[in-house]
């Protein structure tokens, strides 16, 4: 009898604790697709080294940050950090011992998440194995190393509230708005910043200049957003990288894909794409070009930034810009082909677009060291002027300064 | 399984969708007419025809092939223009080491469906993708130009 009792009552304990490993498992599930949505691994991770582990440094026109290590280390990461602790930094920037953490860290954003989706972040963080990396220390100058200041800018700039669906729209409308504006915190690269480094309320994704990359207008106005895109296009876009003849993701935008974008479910891209496309309309930054195709006959007579495209790049991107070997080198309509200052062009001509995941024709070689500044300049502007309408051209010195910049 | 026609043959490939056509086309299937250069679609060596047009095969997933007709080095003469081109070829001793040739065949021919006449201005944009670094760029100029003289198209 009473042996029975207790092994009935081992078995209870048994089905209960598998039962709860059951549940863990699932907040971590969760807590990982959220993870995923909010692209954490983007800023926590340096090229190359540990996921989550920090040391990410960004660059500031007073200094420098470094991104804090996320990993359940007791020492060096977020080991001994409490729900309240951990809730606290994402939805008021006000990280374990009261520290106040800059805007670089999207907490304006994720402040939109609710607290069990928080917690299952955590849970999923917490799941991790621990890496002990000590991240370098932040070297901002005076005044802005005074981490109190942010308690004034919070005053101004931060609302601590949670997502409020809006009855009159649709569930994906709400769901869409919900990503956007909260994990998926794409104003804050999309959405240009005021004098105090906040994203400005008057012009909420109308593009913006972002680590040397031009984070386009994706706003909902056609010529200057995406409002031309169709919902397929869009979710095309977001999950796998491109939508031919109409944008391809490279840079910055590349890695949100590869690390977050493409690991949602296509009803959340839908529902991404579905708000995107009610957003005010913003008609500022780099425009499309019309959809006038240039003509597939090769062109004989332009110089040698003609040359040079017939040599290295209409090989795969056909002389009408229509993509010989895939859709995803389609360059007619590409807002890319459009911007005079050759920003993304050129960041793209020297750092080739070779994501691991992408298939060898989504790729492309960089020609960083094929080619001298003077070609470059000169392939980029035959680009700018037989795709794009601006009449736009670059200089060797415009290459120059693109070459100093590393993307990070 | 990915249906490939290739030289007008139907092949059934158990190959994964990404694997570069250059890969089938060689390794799988054996035919080692067209050449591996640079594998960055930077120098035209593994050229071939896709629906007739001129196709870098080394940057085109075998995925991207299925239920087209896919033409190489192999089969080109078999059209009348491909046979005029290496006949030509043949007239100009063009080839010097050879090792580009195939592409540059592959090329031409599609360059000469496309403009029957070309100048050799438009020779030089058409051709351009395709290296040579034994120089033989005049003669396959000159090739070009009598497929045209002969009134190929
Ligand atoms: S091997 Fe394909 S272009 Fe060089
Ligand atoms: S003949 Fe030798 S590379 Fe062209």
């Amino acid at each position: 009898m009473h042996s029975s009792k207790t092994l009935f009552g081992g078995l209870a304990l048994a089905a209960l604790s598998l039962h709860v490993q059951a549940d863990d498992q699932a907040l971590i599930e969760r807590g990982k697709y959220l993870a995923a949505a909010a692209d954490c691994v983007a800023c926590h991770t340096v090229p190359g080294g540990e996921p989550f582990a920090g040391g990410v440094e960004f660059k500031l026109p007073f200094g420098s940050l470094y991104s804090p290590n996320i990993t359940p280390d007791q020492q060096t990461g977020i080991g001994d950090w409490s729900d309240a602790e951990f809730l606290s930094a994402l939805h008021e920037g006000v990280g374990k011992d009261g520290k106040r953490y800059y805007p670089a860290f999207p907490y304006t954003s994720y402040t939109l998440m609710p607290d069990d989706e928080v917690q299952a972040i955590k849970a999923y963080l917490f799941s991790l194995e621990p890496v002990s990396n000590t991240v370098p220390e932040n070297t901002l100058s005076f005044p802005y190393n005074q981490r109190w200041g942010m308690f004034f800018w919070n005053l101004v700039f931060h609302n601590n509230e949670r997502f409020e669906p809006d009855p009159s729209q649709s569930e994906a409308w709400n769901r869409g708005a919900y990503l956007v504006e909260g994990p998926g915190h794409c104003g804050e690269c999309h959405t240009p910043r005021n004098f105090a480094q906040a994203l400005s309320s008057s012009q909420p994704l109308a593009g913006n200049l972002v680590q040397g990359w031009q984070a386009y207008n994706i706003s909902s106005d056609p010529a200057h957003g995406i409002g031309a895109w169709s919902p397929a296009e869009l979710v095309s876009y977001l999950g796998k990288g491109y939508a031919p003849g109409k944008g391809v993701a490279s840079g910055p935008m590349g890695d949100v894909v590869s690390h977050s974008l493409r690991h949602l479910s296509d009803d959340d891209l839908s529902a991404i794409a579905t708000y995107l496309l009610t957003t005010e309309p913003q008609s500022e930054g780099v425009k499309r070009p019309d959809p006038v195709s240039a003509s597939a006959e090769p062109v004989s007579d332009a110089g040698l930034g003609g040359q040079l495209f017939a040599g290295a790049c209409a090989g795969c991107h056909s002389w009408d810009g229509s993509g010989t070997q895939s859709p995803v080198a389609t360059l007619s309509g590409l807002k890319t082909v459009n911007d005079p200052a050759g920003t993304n062009l050129l960041n793209i001509l020297l750092r080739g677009h070779t994501a691991p995941e992408l298939r060898v024709d989504q790729q492309m070689p960089n020609f960083a060291k094929a080619y001298q500044d003077a070609e470059l300049a000169a392939v980029g502007s035959f680009v700018l002027q037989h795709f794009g309408q601006t009449g736009a051209s670059l200089s060797a010195d415009d290459v120059a300064a693109r070459r100093g910049n590393t993307g990070h | 399984m990915i249906q490939l026609s290739v030289n007008g043959t139907q092949h059934q490939l158990d190959v994964p969708d990404d694997m570069p056509l250059l890969w089938v086309v060689r390794d799988v299937l054996g035919l080692t007419g067209t050449k591996f250069g640079c594998g960055i679609a930077q120098c035209g060596a593994c050229t071939v025809h896709l629906d007739g047009e001129a196709v870098r095969s080394c940057v085109l997933p075998v995925s991207a092939a299925a239920g087209r007709a896919v033409t190489t080095i192999e089969a080109v003469g078999q059209s009348a223009l491909g046979a005029q081109v290496q006949q030509a070829w043949l007239d100009h001793e063009v080839v010097q080491c050879g090792y580009c040739q195939s592409g540059q065949i592959m090329s031409a021919t599609a360059l000469l469906q496309r403009q029957p006449a070309p100048s050799d201005a438009e020779i030089d944009a058409g051709m351009a993708g395709n290296l040579c670094r034994c120089a033989t760029y005049t003669r396959i100029r000159a090739a070009i130009r009598d497929v045209d003289a002969g009134g190929a198209a």
